[in-house]
């Protein structure tokens, strides 16, 4: 007890010292929202708009209260603008990562029914979780958090901005379209699980019949609830019992809700989008989609965009036919083309995958950096408001120390509706203050003496109970402490296979 | 115009190895001469302009100043940058296929000693993953083994070739201890106690054997195991000792050095960088896995991995960077050199990175007579690209393995590629 008043006195003393400069904190509990300054014009900057216009050297961008108003040369600020040098410096917009997992609390995927349409992310989102912060830093503005790949209809999705900081009510970025994950292939089938009650189906032409099912059984709800009579008709009528799953089936095959499906082979995307043609609604994009050059004048045709790795392949059989190839092919077909991580590592370096789409293919840098900015927006639904600097569109900007496809190039800022929600600088006062607070604890606990100092060995770590050790045996998570469980966490079933 | 010239030359090339043509051609020196291109020797400043003469595989000169060989076949490289290959510090290759699928895994065996399992002999010289690498610039690697406390040998192996007798550059580089990580403040920890007796049981067994060899006392045993652990414990195969928290690391190399091993190569995480004076101090050479880490703990800087190359060379570290050597790396073996990019971003200066992909894995395995540069008298292992071979950006446009010309058309990436952008162009 005496620890935690010391702790809290202790970094209340940390926050003082810095109120004159904004410092985050590695809690987001503890990280003051950053100011949002009237008018920031960043000078003499490469710009990187990720629109149909061309890059251009040695602009300005201005934005006020949170949203862009001007790209220029030698713009007009307003009195008491903060001015900003960009020299030698490259802007862009804030990446989009439309398959993430970086923020959920309590497991990624409810991995029981064949259908799960009525579980909401939004419900879970984890405003704590140090990836939103380390994303940051790698010029990661928004995320569109997905449910798992374990059931063939999937949880509905929740897309927020990276407001380290904020409540998971206020992270919620109410812009994008709403949203369901479905799933194709080895995970809704079992292949690489198999729980003692065998699930239907297990095999792709049982995936298929299932879905188209779930799309009938919700049409013939909808039609009977639409059947009911009203008034003095409806008396002694029963009306079909309320049922959230229906409900969200029903508002996809209206088109209210967007479908983003999990698979990787032609085969099955294109029965999936056959599905759905014979509703009359259209899959909003086939995520991972590794074969997706395989369909891709299909996809064009219905109009599915594609978001995928950009490099990643053979960790499963059906993973086999993945190239690198596949954005500028599926890109050359007129698809609308994105790249995601779906890997809280991955995701603070996303503009590299954009690279890779250069070195595979070569696709145009600008094209590029659109799969992660621009083109990820749109298939969300909201490329009208992010994913481009563009007058009108929220302020979520990347300043890069060189170019930004460039592997020796770092973020230096990364701006959030007008904020500076990421700065090279504080985060090195945040680091000293760390340091500080570590040494200045160490200090007390050594001068309590023997006894005392032995309490503070026991490690009451949350990711040390049982439920995360097991998640912990995966690579990318092996050594790992003291994180919450939900910053590791990740789609168990999608891509991470312990050798 | 450069490539017409390259692929007639090629399809010359091919057509003689099609015909018996070849085997006479073949049996007198083969010579082939890249001209024109900038070449980055890597132990040397960059050559404008060079030439390279390659006789038999190996690289015969290196210059501006170079007489081409009557016999030679000429490539024009002009405008393209040379370098040489990269050398993968620590990687499954070849040891596994698809990762969910078991029977295509062979990384990890049972049990705690497995001292006499050599990895080259489960090397799958067609697994498609290998291809994929060389597409990659990676011409070779040291394939490492997985399961025990005591894994046994790794190999340096080419990563071409048509059975891996022919594919082994090096057997034996090193023999693979999995420190415990228990073992850190517990003197009495079971598998490090299992490691002590093997290593004493060795060292018996060793002593039997010469004695027996002697003086024609009765041999031990037969113990492939305690065998196995010889070359070690003489010395002339290097201790890789695996640790991934730095205070494992430090037990480790108490431990190592108490047992009397001076020939210590350090396998461990950028955890590594925490204790960087005592490695350059001891001259302890490091392979670095996976700068594309999370921190290792969740109050370190978010840049807490990237830095560690850099700090290492501030330490005066000698350091190779691998990627996380198993699991999802292993199919994209071919991103290593990005990972050397990356540390370039978070303070490591473009040279050094560079040879920590190349010169420094060679010498840390011992093989920097035969890899790691375009030096005269070593494998003419090289690839040319159209940029910094750091930077994912890049492409890479040839490849020559051993002086042989690799077909990169055939690699199963860019073959399936070629197929569905005609289809697509057809349409």
């Amino acid at each position: 007890m005496r620890h935690l008043l010391t702790l809290i006195l202790s970094c209340g003393l940390i926050v003082t010292a810095h109120a004159a400069e904004w410092t985050p904190d590695i809690e987001a509990w503890n990280s003051p929202e950053p100011p949002q300054p009237e008018a920031v014009v960043i000078r003499n900057v490469t710009v990187w708009p990720a629109t149909e216009g061309d890059i251009i050297e040695n602009a300005d961008v201005l934005f006020r209260r949170g949203k862009i108003v001007a790209i220029g040369v030698d713009l007009d600020a307003p009195r008491g603008a903060i001015e900003i040098d960009g020299t030698d410096h490259h802007i862009t917009p804030g990446i989009v990562d439309n398959h993430s997992h970086a923020a959920i609390i309590g497991g990624v995927n409810e991995a029981s029914r064949i259908s799960t349409a009525d579980v909401r992310i939004r419900d879970v989102v984890d405003s704590e979780s140090i990836n939103i912060y380390r994303q940051l830093a790698g010029g990661v503005t928004t995320i569109n958090l997905l449910h798992g790949s374990a059931n063939a209809i999937g949880g509905q999705m929740a897309t927020i901005k990276m407001r380290w900081g904020a409540s998971p009510e206020e992270l919620i970025f109410e812009g994008a379209r709403p949203g369901i994950k479905f799933a194709l292939g080895e995970n809704p089938k079992q292949s690489n699980w198999r729980p003692a009650e065998p699930r239907y189906p297990q095999t792709r032409p049982g995936v298929e019949q299932v879905i188209r099912e779930k799309f009938q059984t919700a049409a013939d709800y909808q039609k009977a609830k639409e059947s009911m009579p009203t008034g003095r008709a409806a008396r002694n009528r029963i009306p079909p019992r309320p049922d959230h799953e229906m409900e969200a089936i029903v508002e996809i095959i209206n088109g209210q809700l967007d479908v983003h499906s999990h698979g990787y082979r032609a085969d099955e995307a294109l029965a999936l989008m056959r599905a759905a043609e014979s509703f009359g609604f259209r899959i909003k994009t086939l995520q991972h989609i590794l074969e997706g050059y395989k369909i891709a004048p299909q996809m064009a045709e219905h109009g599915a965009g594609g978001s995928t790795f950009i490099d990643w392949w053979n960790f499963k059989a059906e993973a086999t036919d993945a190239i690198g190839y596949n954005p500028a092919l599926m890109h050359e077909a007129g698809v609308l083309t994105a790249l995601h991580s779906d890997n809280p590592e991955l995701a603070r370096r996303m503009n590299l995958d954009a690279a890779k789409a250069v070195r595979y293919g070569g696709v145009d840098p600008h094209e590029a950096l659109k799969m992660i900015t621009a083109y990820s927006a749109d298939q969300i639904g909201a490329g009208d408001q992010i994913g481009r600097i563009a007058e009108g569109y929220d302020a979520d900007l990347v300043l890069w120390d060189g170019h930004p496809l460039s592997a020796f190039s770092k973020v230096t800022q990364t701006w959030v509706d007008g904020r500076l929600y990421f700065d090279r600088e504080a985060d090195q006062r945040m680091q000293e203050a760390l340091e500080a607070e570590r040494a200045e604890l160490m200090a007390m606990v050594l001068n309590q003496g023997e006894d005392d100092a032995g309490a503070t060995e026991t490690d009451t770590d949350p990711a040390d109970s049982p439920a995360t050790a097991k998640r912990q045996t995966f690579n990318f998570a092996r050594h790992l402490t003291g994180y919450r469980p939900s910053e590791l966490d990740h789609d168990e079933y999608c891509v991470f296979h312990a050798n | 115009m450069m490539n017409t010239v390259f692929s007639m030359q090629t399809k010359i090339a091919s057509l003689l190895l099609a015909t018996g043509l070849a085997l006479s051609w073949s049996a007198s020196a083969q010579i082939t001469v890249l001209q024109g291109a900038t070449v980055h020797p890597i132990a040397a400043p960059s050559i404008d302009n060079a030439t390279v003469v390659i006789r038999d595989g190996f690289i015969e000169a290196v210059g501006t100043d170079v007489e081409i060989p009557a016999d030679a076949m000429v490539v024009d490289m002009t405008g393209h940058q040379l370098y040489p290959g990269f050398v993968h510090p620590a990687t499954q290759l070849g040891l596994t296929e698809i990762s969910s699928v078991s029977g295509t895994v062979d990384t990890s065996e049972m049990g705690n000693i497995n001292a006499a399992l050599n990895v080259e002999v489960a090397v799958n010289h067609d697994s498609q993953l290998l291809p994929a690498s060389i597409a990659g610039g990676v011409l070779s690697a040291h394939i490492i083994p997985g399961g025990g406390l005591i894994r046994g040998h790794s190999a340096v192996m080419n990563l071409d070739g048509w059975i891996w007798e022919d594919m082994v550059i090096r057997p034996q580089a090193g023999m693979h201890i999995a420190f415990p990580p228990g073992a850190v403040d517990d003197a009495d920890n079971e598998d490090l106690k299992i490691i002590n007796r093997t290593l004493d049981q060795a060292r018996h067994w060793h002593q039997a054997m010469e004695a027996s060899l002697s003086n024609g006392l009765p041999a031990p045993k037969r113990n492939d195991q305690l065998e196995a652990l010889g070359p070690m414990l003489a010395g002339e195969v290097p201790l890789m000792l695996h640790a991934n928290r730095y205070d494992a690391m430090e037990a480790a190399l108490d431990w190592a050095q108490d047992q009397g091993f001076e020939n210590i190569i350090l396998v461990a995480t950028p955890d590594v960088q925490h204790i960087a004076p005592r490695l350059a101090e001891d001259n302890i050479p490091v392979i670095l896995k996976n700068v594309y880490a999370l921190p290792m703990r969740r109050h370190e800087a978010y840049d807490s991995s990237f830095v560690a190359p850099a700090r290492l060379a501030e330490a005066g570290v000698k350091f190779a960077i691998a990627d996380a050597t198993r699991g999802m790396d292993v199919a994209n073996a071919r991103n290593l050199p990005f990972q050397a990019g990356t540390a370039v971003a978070h303070g490591l200066d473009v040279d050094t990175a560079i040879k920590s992909v190349t010169l420094w894995p060679a010498e840390i395995l011992g093989v920097d007579e035969e890899l790691g540069s375009i030096e005269v008298g070593k494998r003419a292992s090289l690839f040319a690209a159209n940029g910094h071979p750091l930077e994912p950006m890049t492409q890479i446009t040839h490849v020559w393995i051993d002086g042989q010309a690799y077909d990169l058309s055939a690699v199963k990436g860019r073959a399936l590629y070629e197929r569905y952008r005609q289809r697509q162009q057809s349409r």
